[in-house]
Formats: structure tokens, C-alpha cells, sequence
């Protein structure tokens, strides 16, 4: 790990991780390094049992707390060993072509590429079950849970052969790989969303009506945000090209700021309802804040 | 009511007005295309945007573009005014007031005029403010005083009261020029007023890129007192004199020229002479629309010398300078002392009979010339001082006893006219007056030539030029000369001068010298018809008295019209009066002394004080070796164009009031009042509250 110039902090720098072409080295970038922050002691050999991480709660044994991980994250984590998870985590990536828009330098879709592969680089090193899909307005790659060794380079083989492209079709999507589903798991969809948001709901409950656990990575570019131009400008929709408008954004900007935030809020009130984790990154979100809002769930 | 900018060329600055606008419209063509994944949120945006909202965005593009538009404003200094723009509160102010003071302000709305003019100065000093100040330039003034800008108003309105009309044109090119020297200090708020009735002599003249030193920035407003209906309007372009000369004793004629410089025919037009401030004689004259007519006069001067005189108009609400002034000169007859060297019984045989008849052909007084004749005795004791000229007519010799007088009366100024004859010793006329020196006759005598009657000599060459001879440009006269027969006459040898009359041959019938202060002109052939058939010429009695008048020193008499008002009166004495002081009084009988100078040879001085139309009085002290040859009266009359009432347009009086910024308005204006503010201190307001407008509702916008 060469990244020791400015810290830890460009183990997680999306920017720092796009420029790496190979998708398991940035999985493993920000795994480990997270990892390493959590407890360095464990690569050198204090425990030959894997170990994984709760988040503390009431009752558990103060021993067990992870004082480094307290220092790092300011939050309380407990050490537990293999047989304590027996978790299947199907990653459910969006890869339609609203997914290729970056205005930082990295896409959507990279990051969200990045997001997976890390996710399921840590459950199958937790030695959990992690597989994957990627879609658009089908489902354009589908590799089921498992957690043998190795094979996280499926998983990442089908992350890298796909191309955002199409228009999203998240809700008849979600349906589809709920039938493919056939025990209880945990679901992660990295999407940004931008689909009929009903459609998208309703896909994410059947997951929830099935006794899965959904967790929800709404990726978004900080301009979709904040709508940060300046100038008359024609946009053009990236799924839809004759969808286009032409628009002050100096003008708009604050009702556009208000309309984000209403459809953000009315997703994460329908996800609460539901029971689903739902958690928003934009993509200059550090990604290990992502991965630790996993394992918060995890925990 | 008006509103105008002290700095208007800022004004091309609201062309930036277009400015917000101008990027407005660019920004919106200049269109950006992004491929943007939430386009669906914008979309759902623009239709929530309220109609409020764009309101706003208009409102802040027009708080912006006023905010330039007020900017520009405020640097051209818009100045409102309401009635003509009297000089309160609007600001420090600094005003040059030219008042036209000119003579034909006097007949300006029918005599109202100047009192119009000067209560509209009186009005605009009232108004003046605590910062204000004022200088008052009259266009004619004999003053030379420098003058100044005043903040007292009683000041300036005490120098008001005292301004008079003149008799002289307006100057506007000094007056404008005083004008600018005055505000020619730093100071706020310039500009120059003038109150005028907009003549067009005087305005014709002027031009203000013409003067050497303005100020374009400086405004300037003309009030203008013009006459609205024209009255009957008449002056007298010109007296002149009728025939030759000015004597005593003989009728003198005058004619005066009468310009109607109105459109409307005037009628039963009285014309006055006075001579020596005593009616003479008067006319009614008729005058046609624009048209000229003379009135002729003819009088008699009983004395020798200078006379006033003036021809007056008179006729009611006649507009117009009515008095031409000028003074007459009138010489005394001039005596001639004739002397007949072959005396008959019988006057016509006689050798001065024709002579005498053609120098008095009445034989009365009524003429100029009072011939006296002579035997050759008589000559030698006859007192010349006494006679002005000497004729000698085939004298056959010069007396000893009045040879040396002769001399003497021809250096003091004499004249001497000497013919010949047949009994003519030519030796003793070439010793006594040729031989001598200097020598007092032009010419030596050669031999006598009689030709025959077939082989008569006639006349062939005349010196026009010679001033003795001017009246023999006429063709009729000339003709009647060169047609003269000569049987007899002395061939002279005049030692290359040129002949004055020469015959047909080449010899020479006339010459003339100068002697002293006196002339000389001897003509070689007789005074009677004993050589020549001259003397029943036409021209003999011209020639005669031409030669004679001119050999007396030419005093014909004179009419003399003077100078212009405001023009100066030159003066030329002998040089033995250079540093003495010529003594003038003015009509308004003020005395002033003004010192001769040398000027070459004389002594000469100019009076430039003639400020008053009338009779000014000249005297010189006494110099007893070099009298002067000073008329002691000159006649100073008002312009004649000044008299024309015309008025100039306003659109011609703008131009030649280019590159200044001119306003004209009419003294109606000055009397309703008015009052003019300056409006610096609003648009600042104005431009703070825009601007404070503009950035809290921008921040609230779009903050």
C-alpha cells in the first residue's frame, strides 16, 4: 500500500481510486485500508481467526471493544469471531447510462463500480457470501452469492465487462432479481435512482416482503446536487436525448436544490417505512464512509 | 420649463445603458449544451418557478440598468429649470452679463427696449444666490477699467443703473471676449448671458470661433429684446458735397442720401438743414420700401471758415439715427492780381480782357475768383500779401522793385501764372527769373516762333494727371482744348521736365515748377487771341481757373462727414507741435487732451474718445513758426447700418454662436421669473438607493 504520503485518506479518495485501472486492487485499496484502520495488529499475526466487526451495543463485553477502531471511526466496534456471521449479500449495481455522468472526475458509475467491488471484497472477506448484478434497462450480468475463496474475481469480471448504457428499468429489475433469490440475504442497490421512484420502491419492498435485508446506496454527483452552472444551458438528458431543456441555472438553482431534496427525503422516508437502510453518497463522499455505514448495518 | 446638462457629451454614456440588457441577450445566445442526468429535476424546477420569481429577475435587470442610467445622469449634470432659467439655487454660479448698449437698442420695441433689457439684467442680479457672482460688460464702454466677477448685488446693480445707450454699433466680439476673460478663472458653474436686441449689423459681424480665445463648455444665453413690428426706419447714408467748392459768399449745394431700410413706403418725410445750430432750409421727401431718395440743400456762408451743420429727420416713431453731423469748410474768395503789359483803350483789344472775363464771367461776386488789374507800373508797388495768385499777361519785363516781392510771395505759398506775348523780353524774363538761383520760372525762353495761318500748330498732349488738369478728363473739354489754333508762341527749354500742355510738334506750351512753398506754371503762348484762338475756347475759362486755383494752394473749401462713433480721429500738424497736447472737447462737454506724437515729417495724434454722435471741438496751442492747418470742428456720427433695425434669426445667431451651446429666449421669459435646481443631489439619492436595491434583493434572489 503506497498510500502513506497524506495518511489513509487517499486509500478512500475516489479520484485516487479512478485513476487505478484494476478493479480488485481498488477494492482491496479501500478494504484494507479501512481494515488497517480498524486494527493494524491483525495482519501481523495476533489472531489466526478471521474477525469481523459489530458496532457495540448495550451488554457486550467491554474487553471485546476495539479501542483503535474508536480512534478512527469515533465509534464503538466489538471483535467477533467466523462463526458468529452467516450472511448472503447479492450487489445490485446500476448501470444504466444516467450512471456515466461525472463532474468531478469521476462518474457515477465508477464510483458506484468502485463501491461494489469494495463491498463485496469485505463480505467475502468476512467470509460471507457476496454476488452480483449489474442492469440497466435489463439485467445485464448476474453472479450469484458465494463465498469461496477466489471469488471475488467473478464478481469483479462482471463489474468491469459492463458499460453504463440504457435507459434505467430499476422496478421490473428488482422484481426480477428478487425471483432469482431464493434464500434470505442482505441486498445492496448502488443506483442513482433516477427511474420511476415508485417502480424503484416497490422493487426494494418485494426484496423486504421476501425477508431480505435491503440496504440502499443513492450515489449522486454533487452538481446533480447543486446544480452548480453558470449561463443559459441546454440539458440533455443522458438515457432520454430528446429529453433537453434549456435552463438559467442561476435562476432555478434554489427551487432545483428544493426538488432534489424532497425527492432524497421522500426516498429515505419510504425506505425507513420499510425498513431498508438507505444511505446517500455523493461521489466525493470518501468511500470508506460507505463501507462503514455498512458495517454499521452489520452490525 | 426645461431641463438641460451642464456636461452633455457624458450623456453618450447612456449608451451603457444597453449594457445589462446587451449581456442579457448575449448570455442567452451563447447556449451551453450539457448531457445531464436529472434533467427530469430541472424540468420539474422551471414549472415551479413562479411568475414571481421571473418578475424578479426582470426587476434586478432594470434596478441595474438605471443604476447606469442614473450614473450617466449625474456625471452630465442635468440642470432643471422652470421660466428662463434665473440663476437660484441652482449651485454656485458664475455669469458674465453682456449688455447691449449699442445705439439701435434705442429704438428696440418701439423706445421700451433698453428699459425691457435692463430690467431683465436687474432681475437676473436679484436672483443671485449666496454662492453666486455676476460681472456686468456693457458693448460699449469707453471704460478701459478691468472688470470682475461680484457677489453684491447692489453693486451690480448700481453699474446697471448707470449703464447709458450709445451712439455707436455694439462690438460682440470684445464684449464676448471680456467675457470669457472674466470667467477665465477657476471657477463652478460658468456661463455667459446676453441681453440683445439681436440687430443685424451687429450680429453680421461677429462670430465667436473668430475670437482668439473661448471657452465652448461655457453656455450661453442670448435674451433677446427684438422690435416684434418694424416702425417706419430711415437714416441718412450720405452728405455730399454739390459742385466744387465752399465759398464765401457763394451758394453752396449739399445733397443728403435717405435710406428706408423699412418695408413700408414712408411718407411726407421731413429733412432739416441747420448750419451754426440755425435752421437753413427743409424738404419732404417720399420713400419708397428699401429705397433711397435725395434731398438737395443750397445756401450761402457768409464767413470764411469752419461751420457746423447737421441734416435731421423728423417724423413721428421713426426708428433710426435722425441727425448726420458734419462740418464746412468755407474759403474766402480768392484774389487775383492781373497784369496787363499791353493795356489798350479798348478793353476787348485789351491783353487781360479774356482773362479777367474767365476768371469772374459775371463780372459780379458771384465769383470765386476777384481778379485785379495792372500796368506793369502798378505792379511794382502793389502789395501781393494781399492776393493769392499773380497772373502776368505779355509783361515785357520783370520790375526791378517787384522782383524781389515776387520771389518772396511765391516761397511763402504764392502762385504765378505767367503768359507770354509779343512784347515779351525773353532775355530779361531768363536773367531775372530763370538765370537766378534758384530759379523761379520752369522754364528758359528760347526764340519766339509765328507761323503761318496755314501752318497753324495745334494742341496734341494733355497731362491728365496733373491736378491743375483733372477737369480735362472730360472728352468735351479736352476736345475743345486740343482744338485750339496756336499762330504764336515762345519755344521753351524746360530742362527735361515734362510739359504740362505740348503742341502737336513736340514743343512745350505749359510747365510748371514749385518754388518755396509756392508754384510756378508758365504757359508760352498769350493770354488774348493774338497767337491762339484759345481764349474763345470752351476750355479757356476751366483751364484758367483750374491753373489759378491750383497755383493759390487748391483751397476749394470742404465738406467733411467725420468718423464713425467709436472710430478714432487722426490729426496732423507740422512737426514743431510734436509733445504738445491737442486740446478736445465732446459734445458732452467733457474736455480731453490727447499729445502729438511724431510721425515722420508732422506731428500726429489719434482720439479714440468719439463715444457720442455731435460736433466735437479741436484746438491746438500756438506755434507762431508753423500755423496749423487745423480745423478746429469735426462732425462724429452714429454707423449708418446701425440705424437698421433688422434682426438677425435665431436659427443665425446659434450658428454664429458655434461651438458654444446657445440658448435664445426672449426677454418675456426673463420677466415671468423662474428658478432652476440642480439636480446632482436627487439622482445621487436615486443611484445609492438603486444600487442598495439592487444588491439586497439580488442576495435575497439568489444569495
Amino acid at each position: 500500500m503506497a498510500a502513506t504520503a497524506d495518511g489513509n485518506k487517499s486509500y478512500f479518495d475516489p479520484l485516487v481510486l479512478a485513476r487505478l485501472s484494476n478493479l480488485y486492487l481498488k477494492a482491496r485499496w479501500v478494504v484494507e485500508g479501512m481494515m488497517s484502520g480498524i486494527h493494524r495488529s491483525r495482519s501481523k499475526g495476533f489472531s489466526v481467526e478471521f474477525e469481523e466487526h459489530r458496532e457495540y451495543s448495550p451488554g457486550d463485553e467491554i474487553r471485546r471493544i476495539d479501542w483503535k477502531a474508536l480512534g478512527k471511526f469515533d465509534r464503538y466496534f466489538i471483535k467477533e469471531t467466523e462463526d458468529e456471521t452467516n450472511l448472503r449479500a447479492t450487489l445490485i449495481l446500476d448501470g444504466s447510462a444516467s450512471m456515466d455522468y461525472g463532474s468531478n472526475g469521476v462518474t457515477k458509475f465508477e464510483y458506484a463500480s468502485i463501491l461494489t467491488a469494495s463491498l463485496a471484497y469485505l463480505i467475502l472477506k468476512q467470509q460471507d457470501a457476496a454476488g452480483v448484478a449489474t442492469f440497466s434497462d435489463k439485467i445485464d450480468a448476474f453472479v450469484p452469492p458465494r463465498a469461496k475463496r477466489g471469488y471475488v474475481f467473478e464478481i469483479l469480471r462482471a463489474l468491469e465487462a459492463h458499460r453504463p448504457a440504457g435507459e434505467t428499468n430499476a422496478g421490473k429489475i428488482l422484481q426480477e432479481i428478487a425471483g432469482k433469490m431464493h434464500r434470505r440475504g442482505l441486498v445492496i442497490l448502488v443506483s442513482d435512482l433516477l427511474d420511476d421512484t415508485e417502480n424503484v420502491l416497490n422493487g426494494l419492498r418485494l426484496f423486504r416482503f421476501s425477508g431480505h435485508d435491503v440496504i440502499v446506496f443513492h450515489v449522486m454527483d454533487t452538481a446533480e446536487i447543486d446544480l452548480p452552472f453558470d449561463g443559459n444551458i441546454l440539458f440533455e438528458d443522458l438515457e432520454l436525448p430528446d429529453l433537453r431543456v434549456t435552463a438559467d441555472p442561476q435562476t432555478i438553482r434554489e427551487v432545483y436544490r428544493g426538488v432534489v431534496n424532497e425527492f432524497i427525503d421522500h426516498v429515505r422516508k419510504e425506505c425507513h417505512a420499510a425498513m431498508i437502510d438507505y444511505q446517500l453518497v455523493s461521489t466525493a463522499t470518501p468511500l470508506d464512509r460507505a463501507l462503514v455505514s455498512y458495517l454499521g448495518w452489520r452490525a | 420649463m426645461s431641463l438641460f446638462f451642464l456636461n452633455p457629451l457624458y450623456l453618450f454614456g447612456l449608451m451603457a445603458a444597453s449594457l445589462p440588457v446587451i449581456i442579457h441577450l448575449l448570455n442567452r445566445r451563447r447556449i451551453r449544451r450539457i448531457r445531464f442526468p436529472a434533467v427530469k429535476f430541472i424540468l420539474l424546477s422551471q414549472k415551479r418557478i413562479s411568475r414571481t420569481k421571473r418578475l424578479r429577475h426582470w426587476l434586478l435587470l432594470a434596478l441595474r440598468t438605471a443604476a447606469i442610467v442614473v450614473l450617466v445622469l449625474l456625471l452630465a449634470r442635468p440642470i432643471f429649470q422652470t421660466g428662463a432659467g434665473l440663476f437660484a439655487s441652482g449651485g454656485p454660479s458664475s455669469v458674465a452679463l453682456v449688455l447691449d448698449n449699442s445705439l439701435s437698442m434705442t429704438w428696440s420695441r418701439d423706445g421700451e427696449g433698453f428699459k425691457q433689457a435692463k430690467d431683465a439684467a436687474a432681475r437676473l442680479f436679484a436672483s443671485l444666490g449666496a454662492g453666486d457672482r455676476a460681472a456686468l460688460i456693457p458693448t460699449n464702454t469707453g471704460s478701459k477699467d478691468p472688470i470682475r466677477l461680484k457677489r453684491e448685488k447692489d453693486v451690480l446693480l448700481r453699474d446697471l443703473e448707470g449703464v447709458k445707450i450709445a451712439d455707436g454699433s455694439a462690438d460682440f466680439g470684445a464684449a464676448l471676449a471680456r467675457a470669457y476673460d472674466v470667467l477665465r478663472e477657476p471657477a463652478s458653474g460658468k456661463e455667459i448671458w446676453v441681453v440683445t436686441d439681436a440687430a443685424l449689423t451687429d450680429w453680421d459681424r461677429f462670430s465667436l470661433a473668430a475670437l482668439k480665445q473661448y471657452d465652448p463648455a461655457v453656455p450661453v444665453k442670448v435674451i433677446k429684446v427684438a422690435t416684434k413690428e418694424t416702425p417706419p426706419n430711415a437714416a441718412i447714408r450720405e452728405i455730399r458735397l454739390r459742385g466744387q467748392d465752399v465759398n464765401v459768399g457763394l451758394p453752396t449745394e449739399i445733397q443728403a442720401v435717405i435710406t428706408n431700410f423699412g418695408a413700408t413706403e414712408i411718407k411726407d418725410l421731413v429733412v432739416q438743414l441747420r448750419v451754426d445750430d440755425q435752421p437753413k432750409e427743409q424738404k419732404l421727401v417720399a420713400l419708397a420700401p428699401r429705397g433711397e431718395t435725395e434731398a438737395n440743400f443750397q445756401f450761402v456762408l457768409a464767413r470764411p471758415g469752419s461751420h457746423t451743420a447737421a441734416v435731421t429727420l423728423k417724423k413721428d416713431r421713426l426708428a433710426g439715427s435722425t441727425s448726420e453731423y458734419f462740418t464746412l469748410q468755407a474759403e474766402d474768395k480768392i484774389k487775383v492780381l492781373v497784369v496787363d503789359g499791353d493795356p489798350q483803350t479798348s478793353l476787348v483789344s485789351s491783353e487781360t480782357f479774356f482773362l479777367t472775363r474767365a476768371l469772374n464771367p459775371e463780372g459780379g461776386g458771384a465769383s470765386p475768383f476777384v481778379p485785379t488789374v495792372v500796368i506793369p507800373e502798378g505792379f511794382a508797388t502793389a502789395p501781393l500779401d494781399s492776393y493769392q495768385a499773380v497772373v502776368l499777361c505779355n509783361v515785357p519785363a520783370i520790375p526791378d522793385s517787384a522782383l524781389p516781392r515776387l520771389k518772396e510771395f511765391v516761397r511763402r505759398g504764392g502762385g504765378l501764372l505767367v503768359f507770354v506775348g509779343d512784347r515779351v523780353q525773353a532775355e530779361d524774363y531768363n536773367r531775372k527769373l530763370y538765370d537766378t538761383s534758384p530759379s523761379i520760372l520752369p522754364a528758359r525762353l528760347k526764340d519766339k516762333r509765328l507761323v503761318s495761318a496755314s501752318a497753324l500748330e495745334k494742341i496734341e498732349r494733355i497731362d491728365l494727371k496733373h491736378p491743375a488738369l483733372a477737369a480735362f478728363s472730360d472728352p468735351i473739354l479736352a476736345d475743345s482744348l486740343k482744338s485750339t489754333r496756336v499762330a504764336g508762341y515762345y519755344r521753351i527749354d524746360a530742362a527735361g521736365a515734362a510739359p504740362v500742355v505740348a503742341l502737336g510738334n513736340g514743343d512745350a506750351l505749359a510747365v510748371e515748377k514749385k518754388f518755396g512753398t509756392g508754384r510756378v506754371v508758365l504757359v508760352a503762348t498769350a493770354a488774348d487771341r493774338d497767337w491762339s484762338d484759345l481764349p474763345v475756347k470752351t476750355a479757356y475759362l476751366p483751364l484758367v481757373q483750374s491753373l489759378v486755383s491750383y497755383l493759390q494752394g487748391g483751397k476749394k473749401g470742404a465738406l467733411e462727414t467725420g468718423v464713425a462713433v467709436g472710430e478714432a480721429k487722426k490729426f496732423y500738424l507740422p512737426a514743431a507741435y510734436v509733445g504738445k497736447n491737442l486740446k478736445i472737447v465732446r459734445p458732452d462737454q467733457r474736455e480731453r487732451e490727447v499729445a502729438l506724437a511724431a510721425d515722420g515729417d508732422k506731428a500726429a495724434a489719434a482720439f479714440a474718445e468719439n463715444d457720442f454722435a455731435g460736433i466735437y471741438r479741436v484746438s491746438a496751442p500756438l506755434a507762431p513758426d508753423a500755423p496749423a492747418a487745423l480745423a478746429p470742428v469735426y462732425p462724429v456720427n452714429p454707423p449708418f447700418l446701425e440705424s437698421r433695425l433688422d434682426a438677425i434669426s435665431d436659427a443665425e445667431l446659434a450658428a454664429r454662436l458655434r461651438p458654444a451651446r446657445a440658448t435664445i429666449v426672449p426677454v418675456e421669459e426673463i420677466a415671468k421669473g423662474g428658478s432652476r435646481s440642480d439636480l446632482a443631489l436627487p439622482l445621487l439619492l436615486v443611484l445609492i438607493l438603486t444600487l442598495v436595491s439592487e444588491g439586497w434583493l439580488a442576495q435575497r434572489f439568489y444569495g
